[in-house]
């Protein structure tokens, strides 16, 4: 076999290899990277000859929440342990079809509740920097999977609140979280409808290109996706950004901010600078109400996400006794771990009427002026420049000391741009004590062209 | 004792697909659970999509009531666990429904109409060993997860069980008018009716499906809470269940405080514009509608009033029987009243529409004719529709070999016969009791069975006596 790493050779090069000795050495790779990193929930050891297309044959992660179809997926839940699912979801459809090799399912926080993908009672991902720490969440298995492997792949990852910029910022991979809209939700196993975006981890802005231009575009099945043209978006690699315009954010670089990871991420923003672009300081005042409001409209819509799980029709099932309240409370009870448990009863509550115009239609108020705080900004710059965690990837048993109200914080850079759902990026920044840190790149609406831009022009700069 | 009474409606619209997924909604003769999909079954990673015809069909029944047809409207998930709901959430619509305030007519009192909304049915639940409170076991059947519903919801302006049944009878036919509904598909329309006399709360009856039995269900409640009252009791807050076989409401549950569906929008569901092309093109396209047509029928066919609202609330099957009788049969009036008055007798004594029925346009005027030719007495016209709505076949069928014409010489041998063996009562009769001649006649009748028309009969017994 020809030792190829990255995806551009590949794909350029598909047609050279042999792809049942190509595949069984990409799974013998996988089971040890798991046992050494767990990043996987179920690895994918059935491969059919893979379809010709732009990816035929690279090997594809699918975050666990994502539905393939005859290859369980849990979310991440012992609710839906077993859960083998009819259908793929749309973006997983449109791999197959360009040649994409699903070669398993990553962990994740449970349903996605969580920051460093350790809620969960499947294996917890391990650092490839460092084994004491997390890989982010909750889409920890992508990053995982993403910085361990040897091998040309891409991760689908998927985002609420921060689950794609968290763990590529932790393993110091690309990540990035389309707009809302332009990548189908169908066959994604819903946290929070409104906020949630499939997008990707990968090793290069050109992977990340790649994969966007397969998976984004219009899909009938899903009705809050975009009507627009599919379109190639490796065509914005190595574009000049001569004339951009960067807007940097003070409150993203406040308190609770790692003042090392500020102070790299402002060399990044003077190489961009360097390179053509101009920024000027900035304040975005919504921010601090960003948190509040996210948590409440998130736990609110999963909170009725998550009804439907109740042992009747699919996942965990038990013996029938008792009446039905008292069967369903039994498997609820069983298969749901305790952050799950936390935001079921907090959506709940946030919903409940007495309360409802006090939180959840409050909060619904306080994303439009989010919203409309970022359309400002737009007017005058291209993109915001802000560092994509205030933290470095914290210690296993640090994260356990965490409060719940200390662990929601950790999202405070992360939230606002996905409760707008405006594009973002998190870029490999360096590391700092041999950790990584990521620098956040978010841009209009429907414009990742110019986070592509940029992106790829930090590349190979150091 | 004031009473106040509202109905909520839920119609399912006979729409070819469910409202979220393309599942058919035709159910007749499948197997439980076989028009499902990982959508209408709630299987995680599947999204709802709005079938817009549903939301066509929605429009013209919101047109037909006077209403106000929302610019936007929005979906909502209403949250209860219930083992009928596929995903613990019904989605339908809460804050901006479809459209809201209008009225409908019913014999010159207005009857408001709050609201009317766009929501999914749940699944069927077959109780096993029981009823709903008795069962040990229950069935899911989610071929009916996801059909689209209507819910019309009445303010409480109703005075009487009868204004109720007379309202879902408008109702139902201006549906089937508008062609968005199939009366004969099991529990098309269900009405929860709520009633609350001075004096006590309000009562909630789930669940009932014959426009019949709302009628009796709320009748029983009035007698049933007046005694309550009367005797001092408390009528407390519940939801009954009406049982159709005995004929009773039976409580369901307590109400102890208002039921909290915590509604959030439905964040898989973008809103809905409805646009003023698309209103446009639904008005463009509104058929002629149960009042427009009693006023035509009275028009065109000289029937009155009260006949045309008869044949047209009934059933919009049996108005296009009519018409169609009255295309080829001139006596409008005659083919009315025969309708009215005895076809539709015996359609209600067998429980079935005109539709369900063998009864079809062309034997019906054959049955008109042997009358208006003589062949039959109306009399005996009478007995004879029962035996043709019975087995449908064709009147002329059906008398053959009964119905021997009877010679005027036949007939006079006869009243000759009756006279001879009846004396007193000629006597009493030529004494000036004039009712003899009656019981005359009707002995003439029994000998003839039934086959002589009483007019002619009495023409000849008068001469005969007489001479």
């Amino acid at each position: 076999m020809i030792e190829i790493k990255t995806v551009k050779e590949f794909v350029e090069n598909a047609d050279s290899i042999d792809f049942d000795d190509f595949i069984s050495s990409v799974i013998e790779k996988c089971e040890k990277i798991q046992s050494k990193y767990q990043p996987f929930i179920t690895i994918n050891k059935n491969h059919a000859k893979p379809k010709k297309g732009l990816i035929h044959a690279l090997p594809v992660s699918v975050k666990d929440c994502i539905c393939t179809k005859d290859l369980q997926s849990t979310a991440g839940s012992k609710i839906l342990e077993g859960y083998i699912p009819p259908f793929d979801a749309t973006c997983v459809t449109k791999i197959k079809q360009q040649g994409g090799v699903i070669i398993g399912k990553t962990t994740q926080d449970e349903f996605g509740f969580g920051t460093f993908n350790v809620n969960s009672k499947y294996a917890i991902p391990k650092n490839p920097f460092d084994v004491e720490r997390s890989c982010g969440g909750s889409s920890g298995g992508a990053g995982c999977i993403t910085a361990a492997a040897d091998f040309p792949h891409i991760a689908i990852a998927e985002s609420t609140g921060g689950s794609i910029t968290a763990p590529a910022a932790f393993t110091g991979t690309y990540g990035l979280t389309p707009t809302y809209g332009r990548v189908s939700r169908y066959g994604l196993i819903d946290y929070a409808n409104s906020m949630d975006k499939i997008g990707v981890i990968a090793k290069s802005t050109y992977d990340i290109a790649l994969m966007l231009s397969i998976i984004s575009g219009y899909d009938p099945l899903d009705s809050t996706s975009a009507d627009l043209a599919e379109q190639d978006f490796t065509k914005f690699i190595g574009k000049d950004i001569k004339g951009m315009k960067i807007a940097v954010p003070k409150e993203y670089f406040g308190e609770g901010v790692d003042k090392k990871i500020a102070d790299l991420i402002w060399e990044k923003i003077k190489q961009l600078e360097s390179l053509g672009a101009s920024y000027e300081e900035i304040s975005l005042p919504m921010t601090k109400y960003a948190i509040p409001a996210y948590y409440i409209i998130a736990v609110s819509e999963a909170s009725t996400n998550l009804a439907k799980f109740c042992g009747l029709r699919y996942g965990l099932h038990k013996q029938l006794s008792g009446n039905f309240d008292e069967y369903f409370a039994s498997v609820r009870s069983q298969g749901f771990g305790e952050e799950t448990k936390r935001r079921i009863i907090l959506g709940t509550y946030a919903r409940m009427a007495g309360f409802r115009d006090a939180y959840y239609l409050k909060a619904l108020k306080i994303r439009t002026l989010i919203i409309q705080e970022f359309k400002k900004t737009f007017k005058s710059f291209d993109i915001i420049a802000a560092p994509s965690m205030p933290v470095l990837p914290l210690k296993f048993s640090e994260i356990e000391n965490l409060k719940p109200i200390e662990n929601y914080m950790m999202d405070i850079l992360t939230i606002a741009p996905n409760m707008a759902g405006i594009p973002m990026i998190s870029v490999p920044a360096g590391l700092i004590n041999g950790l990584p840190a990521g620098l956040h790149l978010m841009a209009d609406h429907f414009n990742e062209a110019a986070l592509i831009k940029a992106s790829s022009s930090l590349e190979g700069l150091e | 004792m004031k009473m106040m009474m509202g109905i909520e409606v839920h119609c399912q619209l006979s729409s070819k697909s469910k409202l979220f997924c393309s599942c058919s909604t035709d159910t007749k003769d499948k197997n439980p659970n076989e028009n499902t999909c990982p959508i209408c079954l709630g299987f995680p990673g599947s999204k709802p999509k709005v079938n817009k015809a549903v939301i066509d069909y929605g429009i013209m029944v919101a047109k037909a009531l006077n209403c106000k047809v929302a610019e936007k409207m929005y979906f909502s998930r209403k949250s209860y666990f219930y083992p009928d709901m596929s995903k613990n959430f019904q989605i339908t619509q809460y804050e901006i429904p479809l459209a809201v305030n209008g009225f409908l007519e019913i014999d010159g009192e207005k009857i408001r109409i709050k609201r009317i909304h766009i929501e999914e049915d749940p699944a069927k639940l077959v109780h096993k060993g029981g009823d709903i409170t008795t069962a040990s076991y229950v069935l899911i059947d989610y071929n009916r997860a996801g059909m689209p519903l209507l819910e019309i919801v009445t303010e409480p302006d109703f005075t009487t069980p009868k204004q109720v049944r007379l309202f879902l009878e408008k109702l139902s036919s201006i549906l089937e008018h508008l062609g968005v509904y199939e009366a004969e598909r099991e529990a098309s329309l269900r009405v929860d009716a709520n009633i609350s006399l001075e004096g006590g709360e309000r009562i909630e009856i789930k669940n009932i499906t014959g426009f019949a039995d709302v009628e009796k269900a709320l009748n029983y409640e009035i007698v049933r809470q007046r005694g309550l009252l009367r005797m001092n009791m408390k009528v407390e807050r519940e939801t009954r269940h009406f049982d159709a076989d005995r004929r009773v409401t039976k409580s369901l549950r307590k109400k102890e405080y208002e039921e909290d569906y915590g509604y959030i929008f439905d964040p898989d569901l973008a809103e809905v514009e409805i646009s003023k092309e698309w209103l446009n093109r639904i008005a463009a396209k509104m058929p002629e509608l149960p009042d427009q047509r009693v006023q035509r029928f009275v028009k065109q066919y000289g029937i009155d009033e009260y006949q045309a609202k008869v044949i047209v609330y009934t059933d919009k099957n049996l108005a296009d029987f009519f018409e169609k009788c009255c295309e080829r049969y001139k006596n409008a009036e005659k083919a009315a009243k025969w309708i009215i008055t005895y076809l539709l007798k015996s359609l209600n004594w067998h429980s079935i529409s005109i539709k369900q029925s063998k009864v079809n346009v062309d034997s019906f005027i054959e049955f008109l004719e042997l009358m208006d030719s003589n062949t039959i007495t109306e009399r005996y016209a009478k007995e004879l529709i029962k035996e043709y709505v019975d087995t449908g076949i064709s009147p002329k069928e059906l008398i053959k070999g009964k119905v021997k014409s009877l010679s005027e010489k036949d007939l006079k041998d006869i009243i000759l016969k009756v006279l001879e063996e009846n004396q007193k009562a000629v006597q009493e009769y030529l004494q000036g009791k004039e009712k003899s001649i009656e019981f005359l006649i009707g002995q003439v009748l029994v000998k003839t069975k039934k086959q002589a028309d009483p007019k002619i009969i009495r023409k000849i017994l008068l001469s005969c006596i007489e001479k």
